[in-house]
């Protein structure tokens, strides 16, 4: 497109410029300036009103910074400290609360009249529940602290389930409820072994059952268990639990996961529980990859679904453990000799009247040292060992006589450990220091006897 | 009125008139600077009118046309100096609609205290045709018609454009209606 002709100079242009048009472009050019100066002052000045403004904000930043962060600290040292004073409180009880069940099963095995063995039963009842409400606080600062750990081991899905049940069905057709149990998807063939915490998912499912027991006077309790497989690999448990009973009102259904917290305040008064249970039986399934839900109305009846994931397994070719009577047999075999190390009294003498239908050799000390002391004298076939002792602690202890061991080129000696500090980390940290076994106190006594066979009948077989 | 305006008027007068022509016809207005203008200042509108008439005279064209050609004139000049506005822009019509919201945003950002006026597009048969209406308290109603045709000329596709004065009050306002050429 051709250019219009204003475009090209139409006039040779002068080599000098008159005088009027140089003042004029001077003029222009100090207006200009001076504009120029005036712009570049008025930046200048928004420049470093920014800087300030900068620096204000980045102090500001700071500050509220340190203050969320002060905020936050005080309120995790806040948590902690309730953590640990719950977690020391329970193991505190649980210590007396030892001495009273353990006597009460050592008094069962004495001669009693009717009216006795009722009043120890009731004994016996009240210190198991209170057993439980302490475990359950336990177990909610562990997980708080995210210290509850989860031990998962190839375990046969419906064994377990078969076990929960036989353990369950008394009590649903002493209240006069009628209970279903059905197994489907891939357990509805039987053998499927899995990767899972019994101990917890037991937890669990009892949490999920008592309730549903607790909660209905009339109708039926009705359990489902299905297993399917997961495109990750892994298998996922459904265990649905239904109850006829007084259900869960809509409004109420946010408050059954919150900590000591109940549907309704008259249930605590009518029913009894702390609120805990379902909060742990949660968490726990979280930890196992699921969750638990609940499907309510008031009156008509409850349905909760615990979900986990679990990893397959095969089949191990034998399982170890020995049943009660067989590890009696062991226990009895010989007049075998029996370290115990433990400080406190009553546990002392909780263990002697576990013990005391055997006919064994036991020798009681307080404290890690002497029983060093003792064993380097006359030896031993196996040794109790607490592991927070005064003088010398039980994992020293142990240390120094699996050292005494090598030097002197003997046979290393049983020790199980007898501790309530029994955390999976703790555990294996008794038997990376050298014991062979474990018993947690609270000591039960089918456990301790267990423990000991399982430790005596590897050191009879053991080639000499 | 931005002092780019007076010093574009200066140099498009001097392709088509000499310096000393140009000198006498500022030195015979009244003006509030004497006619030292600089790009960067501001100067009362009211001056340029005076300047564009007493150059129409000395040229013997009408005012109207002279505004028309100023408008061609400083179109090519926003090409030159502001290519970034033309970026992703396929035709005039587009040009044309991105002036009120695109280029008058960024010009208050680098002059908050410019006044500028308003340009209210609409297309109408089906898209083929724009109709552009101008407003501002300045009668250069002929100028922005040179923009325009600057702006369709530089696009390269003809249309036909008609502009109706529809000032009043001391308004001045002006409705142009763009259509493709057939």
């Amino acid at each position: 497109m051709a250019r219009p002709e204003y475009d090209h100079p139409i006039t040779q242009l002068p080599d000098r410029v008159s005088r009027r048009r140089y003042e004029r472009e001077k003029r222009a050019r100090q207006e200009a300036e001076q504009l120029l100066e005036a712009k570049s002052r008025e930046l200048y000045d928004a420049n470093l009103a920014l800087q300030k403004q900068a620096a204000g904000l980045e102090e500001a930043v700071a500050q509220r910074t340190a203050e969320f962060e002060a905020a936050r600290n005080e309120a995790e040292s806040a948590n902690a400290a309730k953590s640990i004073f719950l977690a020391t409180m329970s193991h505190e009880i649980r210590t007396p609360l030892n001495g009273v069940l353990g006597m009460a099963t050592a008094l069962a095995d004495s001669d009693l009249t009717s009216e006795q063995e009722e009043i120890l039963d009731l004994i016996s009842d009240s210190g198991n529940l209170l057993l439980s409400v302490i475990n359950d606080i336990l177990d909610l600062s562990k997980v708080e602290a995210g210290m509850l750990e989860i031990e998962n081991v190839p375990t046969s899905v419906c064994d377990f389930l078969d076990g929960m049940c036989a353990q369950f069905a008394p009590k649903v057709r002493e209240k006069g409820l009628r209970f279903t149990v059905l197994y489907s998807g891939l357990l509805s063939a039987g053998g499927v072994w899995a990767k899972f915490d019994p101990n917890r998912l037991s937890q669990v499912l009892g949490n999920l059952l008592s309730n549903a027991i607790k909660f209905t006077t009339s109708g039926a309790v009705a359990f489902t268990a299905e297993a399917v497989h997961l495109e990750n690999g892994n298998l996922q448990l459904n265990l649905i639990i239904r109850d006829t009973g007084i259900g869960v009102p809509e409004e109420n259904s946010e408050k059954l996961f919150q900590p000591f917290t109940q549907a309704d305040a008259s249930i605590t008064r009518k029913f009894g529980g702390t609120g805990l249970g379902l909060v742990i039986a949660r968490d726990i399934c979280r930890m196992m990859g699921g969750d638990i839900t609940c499907l309510s109305a008031a009156g008509d009846g409850t349905e909760f679904t615990a979900s986990i994931q679990m990893a397959p397994a095969k089949c191990p070719e034998t399982t170890k453990g020995l049943q009660l009577a067989e590890n009696e047999t062991v226990l009895n075999q010989r007049r075998w000799r029996v370290l115990i190390a433990e400080d406190n009294k009553t546990n002392q003498l909780v263990l002697k009247h576990m013990l005391k239908r055997y006919d064994l050799e036991l020798v009681i000390v307080a404290d890690g040292a002497k029983v060093v002391s003792e064993w380097r004298s006359n030896g031993a076939d196996l040794i109790l060992m607490d592991v927070n002792m005064p003088v010398m602690d039980g994992l020293s202890a142990t240390q120094t006589i699996r050292a005494d061991e090598l030097e002197g080129k003997h046979q290393p000696v049983p020790i199980v450990a007898i501790s309530a500090n029994a955390m999976v980390h703790q555990v294996s940290g008794y038997l990376e220091g050298g014991m062979t076994g474990h018993v947690a106190k609270p000591i039960r006594k089918a456990e301790l006897i267990r423990a000991m066979a399982l430790a005596l009948s590897e050191t009879a077989t053991a080639p000499t | 009125m931005k002092g780019m305006v007076f010093v574009e008027l200066f140099r498009m007068a001097e392709t088509v008139m000499s310096e000393e022509d140009l000198d006498n016809i500022i030195d015979h207005i009244d003006l509030s600077t004497d006619g030292a203008y600089t790009s960067v200042g501001n100067y009362p509108c009211s001056e340029l009118i005076k300047l564009v008439v007493a150059i129409g005279d000395q040229l013997n064209i009408p005012v109207t046309a002279l505004q028309t050609k100023f408008g061609h004139w400083m179109f090519s000049r926003f090409v030159d100096g502001y290519p970034e506005f033309f970026e992703g822009k396929q035709n005039a019509f587009e040009m044309l609609e991105a002036i009120e919201n695109e280029v008058h945003v960024e010009v208050l950002k680098l002059y908050p205290d410019a006044e500028l006026p308003t340009f209210s597009t609409q297309r109408f048969s089906g898209g083929a045709g724009l109709k552009m209406t101008y407003s501002s308290d300045r009668p250069l109603n002929h100028f922005c018609l040179g923009l325009i045709e600057g702006c369709v000329e530089h696009f390269d596709r003809p249309a036909e454009i008609k502009m109706r004065d529809c000032s009043e009050d001391g308004r001045c306002r002006a409705e142009f209606m763009i259509e493709w050429a057939k």
